[in-house]
């Protein structure tokens, strides 16, 4: 029984960590906030990050061994979404691993050969349109004779991406997977300026582009990217999340009012006592359900989804608490609350929210125990058996 | 990552599986067989099959064999805890002297006190119960008043005690009494005693819960006597043994509760099978087909499934023999709001019909009721979740006091 990241886990960790530190920290996420990057960062795609990404295997970590990658887990990718998420990272990483996760498991050997070697070097930039807007399981576009249609909503990093992974229906209803030439015919872009400024979204609709059809990928492999890009978000939520309580636990050991620390309130203590404990489940749930896609554990999918709906309420619940905490100065843009705020609000309602996921929960198990032994069935052992459980029973 | 436990562990739950198989009747198993008993008759069936239990070799999982025990691992316990939750078997008569008394005594008792306390305990021929909560000492228990003044070789104690698990059947108490002077410090001057119920100066009270059942007391000491060498950890110690004490609670995996809950979770969602309801928007559905109900069903499973995680962490903890510390109130807090979220699943099933034991015929749901009910104490005993998140915010997270 070991619940816990191995040591070459462990190592991952503290390299992300450790340059993240050294070349990426609070003030370089600061400069894409105020606008103060320099050129090469208007696309929201620092090049020397991008760069150390790649050249650290923090692109081929997914990627197999025979296509120039490392070939690990899941759970070494949310290693790394993890440290991204309590880094506030930018750029299209997750994109870039989701296209070569589609391509992984949907693609041919050709499509494989020509894409995964350069996505696992950062040469080529990937973006996903798997939804439409508001969905957590139906794709945007449609799909005649491999010409692709419809409105996409926003995506992030297409305006960068070298490839745009679109999941769309046939005439028939079935999913399938297609790789789109963003800045290829048929395909329009709208650029916005975004709340998060570590990232960058832009409305794309397709009219009749052309798609590379990956064969596999029908609705099945689109389910299971589905559950692959929820995990990978909830990593990079309860990432975000932590370091939200950790810095708030130390702003609030240290702020005096009332002759006091303000963190020795009760009103304050008491919820982030509160949130430590909801932050510390997700990243339970976060870690597991990332273990259950490596392992193909039964409860794969439940799994992803109730990683994705405690890791998008906690890490909700304890960026917002980070601002109230912080009193006037956590509302200002000079301090960095809300870089965790605005992060975890992208996440939080991307690959599906919470309540959706609940939803999925319940269809996943609800709807699947129809109560066999009914209802005078429903009664358990003795209660008295019940109260003298576990640990100790009683106060006294 | 690698959540199997070990071939030794998989031996050993085969060895308690077929163990059970045998020595669990199938009807000890069903809720009818305990409803025609009485509350005593109930405690004496359970006394007696935990004593066999004992026998069997299954009792003590991690306590040393010389004492008993089955010299264990923690995962050994674990899977105990998950078998025997999963077989409905009945749970201990003696909590507060298995989990608290007897690995106190280990680590702090005379040779004599280990020899003539563990074993009748282990074999449930002395019940014990805990004397700590008085009237005036809840949450703040330094603020206790027993009085236990030194005449000769024995002490004689005044005072009372309060939410006393199994008052009615207990053999003997361990409590906290003041024995000699606090010096100007409410920790100090307190002793561990240990007492004899059978005497004509202790009166046992029942005290009603509001599930209507009576497990609980309160114990009148009226110039009752406790022989000097009865002390556990010495005279004055009290509270630091107290402390201790506290601290065996600490390696539960709480995988035993999640086996429960979960069961729980099961029942209700059967229920709601069962009983139609109109939406919030209109429309008769099956409860479980309520989007709402829906929600809230899943997301009682989420945190159900995040105790199940949490019990992994502490087992891989606990394995490497590693003390969680202060970590256990927050899985106190855990697996005690669980259990609440899944009572409130519960109640908003049945509506109105949480009420009545029969709702529709032939539903019986006395015990889930009352387990429901039960769930509203489990944030209160054994320090309330007030106390508990008071800990989590200074022991854990270090913000000042």
């Amino acid at each position: 029984m070991e619940f816990a990241l191995d040591d070459e886990q462990r190592a991952l960790q503290d390299a992300v960590r450790s340059y993240l530190r050294d070349r990426f920290g609070p003030a370089q996420v600061r400069a894409l906030y105020d606008g103060t990057a320099g050129s090469g960062s208007d696309d929201g795609v620092p090049a020397a990050l991008w760069k150390a990404i790649g050249e650290q295997g923090w692109l081929a970590v997914l990627v197999p061994e025979a296509y120039d990658g490392i070939g690990l887990g899941l759970l070494d990718a949310a290693v790394i979404a993890r440290a991204f998420g309590a880094g506030t990272v930018p750029g299209p990483w997750l994109g870039t691993i989701l296209v070569g996760e589609a391509i992984r498991l949907a693609g041919s050997k050709t499509q494989q050969a020509d894409l995964l070697p350069r996505l696992a070097a950062g040469e080529v930039k990937g973006a996903v349109a798997l939804l439409r807007a508001g969905s957590a399981t139906a794709p945007a576009a449609s799909v005649r004779d491999d010409a692709l249609s419809g409105d996409l909503g926003l995506v992030e990093y297409a305006a960068v991406a070298d490839t745009l992974v679109v999941a769309a229906l046939d005439a028939g209803g079935a999913a399938g997977l297609y790789l789109v030439d963003p800045h290829g015919a048929g395909v329009t872009l709208v650029d916005h300026e975004v709340l998060d400024r570590t990232t960058r979204l832009q409305t794309v609709v397709l009219d009749g582009a052309p798609g590379d059809r990956l064969d596999a990928g029908g609705n099945d492999v689109l389910r299971d990217l589905l559950d692959r890009a929820a995990v990978l978000a909830a990593n990079d939520l309860v990432g975000t999340a932590r370091k939200a309580i950790t810095d708030t636990v130390e702003y609030d050991k240290t702020r005096v009012q009332f002759g006091k620390p303000v963190g020795s309130f009760q009103a304050i203590k008491h919820d982030l006592a509160d949130l430590h404990i909801a932050v510390t489940m997700a990243e339970h749930a976060a870690l597991y359900a990332a273990h259950a896609q490596d392992v193909d554990a039964d409860d794969r999918q439940l799994a992803a989804s109730i990683a994705k709906a405690k890791a998008g309420d906690a890490a909700n619940a304890a960026t917002a608490a980070m601002i109230q905490y912080l009193g006037g100065i956590g509302y200002t843009w000079e301090h960095d609350a809300h870089f965790a705020f605005k992060r975890a609000k992208r996440l939080e309602f991307t690959y599906g929210d919470a309540s959706q996921h609940r939803e999925r929960i319940a269809q996943l198990t609800v709807d699947r125990l129809w109560g066999g032994d009914g209802p005078s069935g429903v009664t358990p052992g003795d209660s008295a058996g019940v109260q003298g459980t576990g640990v100790a029973a009683g106060a006294a | 990552m690698d959540l199997r436990y070990s071939p030794e562990d998989e031996d050993f739950r085969r060895e308690l599986r077929s163990w059970l198989a045998t020595a669990l009747p199938q009807e000890m198993r069903e809720p009818a067989f305990w409803a025609a008993k009485t509350d005593d008759e109930r405690f004496a069936v359970r006394r007696e099959w935990e004593a066999g239990k004992a026998e069997a070799g299954f009792a003590g999982i991690l306590w040393p064999t010389e004492y008993g025990g089955r010299g264990g691992t923690p995962t050994m316990k674990a899977v105990y805890d998950r078998e025997m939750a999963l077989a409905n078997a009945p749970t201990t008569v003696n909590p507060l002297g298995l989990t608290f008394l007897a690995p106190t005594v280990m680590a702090l008792g005379t040779e004599e006190q280990k020899r003539s306390i563990i074993k009748p305990l282990l074999h449930n021929e002395v019940i014990w119960c805990q004397g700590f909560s008085e009237p005036g000492a809840g949450s703040d228990l330094a603020a206790l008043q027993m009085k236990g003044e030194r005449q000769g070789d024995e002490y004689v104690l005044n005072g009372q005690k309060i939410w006393t698990t199994n008052a009615m059947h207990g053999d003997k108490i361990f409590a906290m009494v003041r024995t000699g002077d606090s010096g100007g410090s409410k920790h100090a001057g307190i002793s561990m005693l240990m007492i004899d119920m059978h005497q004509s100066g202790v009166e046992a009270r029942p005290l009603k819960q509001m599930t209507g059942a009576e497990e609980f007391g309160e114990v009148f000491f009226t110039d009752a006597t406790c022989p000097s060498d009865e002390v556990l950890g010495g005279e004055g110690n009290g509270w630091q043994v107290a402390m201790l004490l506290l601290s065996f609670e600490r390696g539960s995996s709480a995988i035993g509760q999640y086996t429960e809950f979960h069961r729980q979770w099961q029942q209700v969602v059967a229920l709601a099978h069962r009983i139609d309801r109109d939406t919030a928007r209109g429309g008769r559905v099956k409860a479980a087909d309520d989007p709402v109900l829906r929600q809230q069903l899943a997301n009682a499973l989420v945190e159900l499934e995040c105790l199940k995680y949490h019990s992994w962490h502490i087992l891989t903890q606990t394995s490497k023999g590693k003390d969680l510390g202060f970590e256990a109130s927050m899985t106190k807090i855990m697996w005690s709001e669980t259990f609440r979220r899944v009572s409130d699943t519960y109640e908003a099933v049945l509506g109105t019909g949480f009420q009545v034991p029969d709702p529709q015929p032939g539903m019986s749901l006395t015990e889930l009721t009352t387990l429901a009910m039960w769930s509203r104490s489990c944030t209160i005993w054994g320090g309330s979740q007030q106390v508990q998140r008071n800990i989590v915010a200074e022991r854990v997270l270090g913000l000042p006091r």
